[in-house]
């Protein structure tokens, strides 16, 4: 019996390794690298983009793109850095616009720039066909390392038919924060003290939760971060203060909102089960939700209470150091056909994310688009109100130690004046071998 | 036999031959048959303790090429970690939960099955399914088990007044529900065990039990059980193992939230190196598990060989 | 039996069967889930009774959307390269321990006993770079390579050496029988049972294991089940298709379900036979 399961063994090592082999050699015939992607909606987006890669290879036969799904977007930053930390870094990534910057003080990856002039076109001029929100979560140190691909805005979803129940206009959704609670206190219902419907719902998990703060903290007229720098954020300022106050309120105050942290499953569950009335979802979930709801439904800029303006979100193609000269021919290739503005135009149709680039809404396909389905032309319009999206030193902890301070106050844990003032102090923590460098070197 | 050891790289006499093989019996051969186990041992265990005691003491930072010796700092930084400390709690909190439950229910479910029925082994495989599903899976499922407003739990357990609860968001609940997720896959694996255990009480003791007039409880508290002790000190340790690598639905679930209420360990050790880019921490936080995992291993072991000694 | 003896028995076997029910409740759900045609309002998700037509379309979708067929290969490559080494490991190192007397023998094999505390996910760190040095990174021998010592197997196996007669050792010495002859003819089949169940717990282990994988492995060529359908359920911008996680979880977890029926009567003997006390 031991015999056995050597013999057993022993052939399938073998067949591994000569599998290998075989997998390696015919890698040599065309140039590869591996491509990660992250999509919001796994199952059809994942497809989909597996699908154009496909079609890229085809008719680039000399090329061949591995397209690896690797899950959420910090799966892919992770699974990223991973490969390169071991020697094995990927040609191209799909990744969070924010995320960027990291890799770059990682020295991860090369400056688009390079690219660009390499193949004759001048980086002064590159990003003025893309939105101007953008620009700045692409462009670091005066250098461009992302290129736009798929880009959001968080979004108000509402119910036409239960508007129209509780006697309101689903033509006039609410606009301001004073609107948007007493809608949705007309819309909850409630049986006994139990809630039968919510008012409005939104997701509060990692990630999701620090944006959504920051769209109400720039919507209360704040910065919610520096731009310019990667070492300040304004978590204590008044304004994010207001917006927590506002998040906390809506489920405590006003109880039109569930407490506690809230998982985008359950947001657009609960939507499509008619469990809530509004709710607040990425622009790139558009297609999910126009296709999965039964009911006639509209779409709003989010509520103002200062001003219009939200943090755009969404993925940028990066390219990573270490590269051969066939591979980075092969990665630019690469680039170039998924950013063109047919490319991004299909994607955006195909997704209900935006097309970053604004030529891509001069074609006559996504005319007509636009022009039958009046939902996007309204996520369209809110781009002017957009804004670039958190990005700092170590931007996932700086974010989680905002995130982390939220989902206490939404548990009911924590006041808001305490949460704000913790989460500055642990990100000025975080932030500190960047800040430590500029307050250290004022010498006469 | 020292002599014979001097004598092992000459060429073998025969005379010297018994003494010779008994120097290979006696070091040759057990290091031989030890060596390859060793091997993956040194590379995979041994070897890597030492490299995290030792990178322990550099600091590498975002946006550092390279890492600077900092000596005992990344510790200071770790215990200052509210997240460290509330993970080491959280997976004592975890422990409490599963630990016992499981291992009751394992008994239980053990001893009431333990009849060869087809209906018995029926239930069994409903008891026992859970454990060949992979955690990732089913935390997959788990996440819309405990979906409020429409998921499994709300749906059929509204009633009893469980509706609408944010079993995953609230930040009371989260670790709960992670414990109830594990006693779920756990105990029908545990009661495998257990199945195994019973076999050995020897039915002579269970008689003389009855003959003096004891009733199936205190047959079984005051016979079955302490001879099962063997078999539970067995199960403690791959519960406790299992208690501190388990971290699968922490990653598809919560991702340690909300707000680091489901933060485990080994979780944090992941996040803080592959999220926050601190391997200096994360390798110090590698460290003081190790030193807790040794702790318990030392005084877990000592109940082992003492329960194994004990049944025979 | 009395009447009320009777009637705790009956109750008693109506429990076992209600917690035999509710412990199948989330695969029972998931074969519906799996089932059911896409698009279906989730208000009726949580239903265990189809009321609906069933479609086989959530599963043809899962089959598309990762390589099983490729996933399942490298699992079980995965499964079987380990456990082939294990089983080697365990069996020499368990007779080391039962039979020989050598220096440093205690000290060796606590050694061995505390590996099974310090298992290599704790270690991932280090055993990345490792697995990196060695050149074994993005392949699935790095994924193998660190359980391939098992302090746990070693356990086992030295107790049930231990509980063999030593008369066959005997007895082949006088016969001149060489120690592999022995272990061969002789004393393995003798632990069969306990290296059955062994390799029970290690396939089951590895068949399901994430976080080792997750970081070992980047190429969707050599991506093992678990870490496809850990990717189905990790979406951005958060939307889930239950129908499509249901049906892929099926997908995984299939092989194993069926292996467990089938050799359910085996396993659960091959535990009591194996000297597990």
């Amino acid at each position: 019996m031991s015999r056995f399961l050597t013999d057993r063994t022993r052939s399938l090592i073998l067949a591994s390794v000569l599998a290998s082999g075989l997998a390696g050699a015919a890698a040599e015939a065309a140039t590869s690298i591996d491509f990660y992607f992250p999509t919001p909606v796994q199952g059809p987006l994942a497809r989909e983009l597996t699908r154009i890669v496909k079609e890229f290879n085809d008719k680039n036969p000399d090329i061949e793109v591995v397209a690896v799904y690797t899950g959420s977007y910090d799966d892919t930053r992770v699974k990223a850095q991973a490969a390169v930390a071991a020697g094995k870094p990927p040609g191209v990534a799909l990744m969070s616009a924010n995320v960027v910057l990291e890799f770059v003080l990682n020295k991860q990856i090369e400056p688009i720039d390079d690219y660009l002039v390499e193949n004759k076109l001048d980086p002064k001029t590159f990003l003025d066909d893309f939105w101007p929100a953008v620009r700045p979560n692409a462009t670091i140190d005066g250098k461009i390392y992302a290129i736009p691909y798929q880009n959001s805005t968080p979004l108000l979803y509402l119910n036409a038919d239960h508007f129209r129940a509780a006697g309101l206009d689903p033509d006039k959704p609410p606009a301001t924060w004073t609107d948007l609670v007493s809608d949705a206190e007309k819309l909850t219902r409630r049986e006994g003290d139990q809630v039968t419907r919510w008012g409005l719902t939104m997701p509060s998990t990692y990630d999701y939760c620090g944006w959504l703060i920051q769209s109400f903290t720039m919507a209360n007229g704040g910065l919610f971060y520096n731009p310019s720098y990667g070492g300040e954020v304004y978590y204590d300022q008044p304004s994010t203060l207001g917006a927590l106050q506002l998040w906390k309120d809506l489920a405590f105050k006003y109880k039109v909102m569930p407490q506690g942290v809230i998982d985008p499953n359950q947001v657009s569950a609960d939507f499509f089960s008619g469990k809530a009335s509004m709710v607040v979802l990425s622009t790139g979930s558009l297609t999910f939700i126009r296709n999965g709801a039964k009911f006639p439904y509209k779409v709003a800029f989010m509520p103002r209470n200062l001003r219009n303006a939200v943090p755009i979100g969404g993925g940028s193609l990066i390219a990573f150091a270490g590269l051969s000269p066939e591979q980075r021919k092969a990665a630019w290739r690469f680039m170039s056909y998924m950013t063109s503005p047919e490319a991004l135009g299909h994607w955006s149709r195909f997704t209900g994310y935006f097309s970053p680039r604004k030529s891509s809404y001069d074609l006559p396909e996504m005319k007509a688009f636009i022009a039958e389905h009046p939902d996007a032309l309204t996520a369209l319009q809110q781009l002017e109100y957009a804004g670039p999206w958190l990005a700092v030193y170590d931007t996932v902890a700086v974010r989680k130690a905002m995130e982390d301070q939220v989902q206490a106050v939404l548990a009911g844990k924590e006041e808001p004046a305490d949460a704000v003032k913790a989460a500055q102090k642990a990100a000025d923590e975080i932030m500190k071998p960047l800040t430590a460098k500029i307050t250290a070197s004022v010498s006469p | 036999m020292e002599m014979a050891q001097g004598a092992e790289l000459a060429a073998p006499a025969h005379g010297r031959a018994p003494a010779l093989a008994g120097w290979r019996r006696r070091v040759v051969r057990p290091y031989l048959l030890l060596a390859p186990a060793l091997v993956f041992l040194f590379l995979f265990t041994y070897f890597p303790i030492v490299r995290v005691l030792v990178d322990s003491l550099f600091l590498k930072q975002l946006g550092d090429q390279a890492g600077r010796f900092v000596g005992l700092a990344n510790y200071a930084r770790l215990f200052a970690d509210e997240k460290f400390r509330t993970a080491l709690l959280n997976n004592l909190v975890y422990a409490a939960y599963t630990l016992p439950a499981t291992i009751a229910l394992a008994i239980a479910f053990a001893v009431f099955l333990e009849r060869s029925t087809r209906l018995n082994a029926l239930i069994r495989a409903c008891l026992f399914f859970p454990t060949v599903v992979p955690l990732a899976a089913a935390a997959g499922l788990w996440i819309f088990i405990f979906l409020p407003n429409g998921g499994l739990i709300d749906y059929y357990l509204g009633w009893l007044g469980a509706h609408s609860i944010n079993w995953l968001g609230n930040p009371d609940l989260a670790l709960a529900a992670l414990s109830l997720l594990t006693v779920w896959k756990n105990a029908g694996y545990y009661m495998l065990f257990y199945l195994a255990g019973l076999q050995t009480v020897p039915g002579d003791a269970l008689e003389a039990a009855l003959l003096d007039g004891a009733n199936s409880w205190q047959r079984f508290w005051h016979v079955t059980l302490p001879l099962l002790r063997p078999t539970t000190a067995f199960v403690a340790v791959i519960a406790l193992i299992n208690v501190v690598t388990n971290v699968d639905h922490v990653i598809v679930m919560t991702h340690g939230g909300p707000d680091n209420a489901t933060n485990l360990i080994l979780y944090y050790i992941f996040q803080t190196q592959t999220e926050f880019h601190d391997p200096g921490k994360a390798t110090a936080a590698t460290v003081v598990s190790l030193a807790a995992l040794l702790a318990l291993s030392l005084g877990g072991l000592g109940t082992l060989e003492r329960g194994i000694r004990h049944e025979r | 039996m009395s009447a009320r003896k009777a009637a705790l028995a009956g109750a008693g076997t109506a429990l076992l069967v209600g917690v035999g029910f509710v412990w199948s409740t989330p695969f029972l759900w998931m074969v519906v889930a799996a089932l059911r045609p896409e698009g279906y309002g989730p208000t009726a998700l949580a239903s265990l009774a189809p009321d609906f037509v069933p479609t086989l379309a959530n599963f043809e979708l899962a089959w598309q959307s990762a390589d099983f067929l490729v996933d399942y290969a490298n699992t079980l490559i995965v499964v079987s390269g380990i456990l082939g080494v294990q089983l080697v490991t365990i069996t020499l190192a368990g007779y080391a321990f039962a039979r020989l007397e050598f220096r440093f023998k205690e000290a060796l094999f606590y050694l061995f006993l505390l590996q099974l505390m310090l298992v290599p996910p704790i270690l991932i760190i280090p055993n990345l770079t490792t697995t990196v040095r060695l050149g074994i990174y993005d392949n699935l021998l790095g994924v193998m390579a660190p359980y391939m010592a098992s302090a746990f197997g070693t356990f086992l196996m030295r107790q049930a050496f231990r509980a063999l007669p030593r008369d066959f050792e005997d007895a082949a010495v006088i016969d001149g029988c060489s120690f592999l002859a022995l272990l061969h003819h002789v004393l393995l089949p003798l632990v069969r049972p306990t290296l059955v169940a062994f390799a029970i717990v290690s396939v089951v282990a590895h068949w399901n294991e994430l976080l080792w994988p997750l970081m070992v492995i980047n190429s969707p060529k050599r991506q093992t089940l678990v870490l496809g359908l850990a990717s189905f359920t990790q979406a951005s911008e958060g939307a889930a298709e239950w129908g499509l996680i249901a049906a892929g979880t099926l997908l995984v977890t299939l092989p194993l379900i069926l292996a467990f029926i089938a050799f359910q009567r085996h396993f659960v003997n091959s535990f009591m036979s194996s000297g597990l006390k």
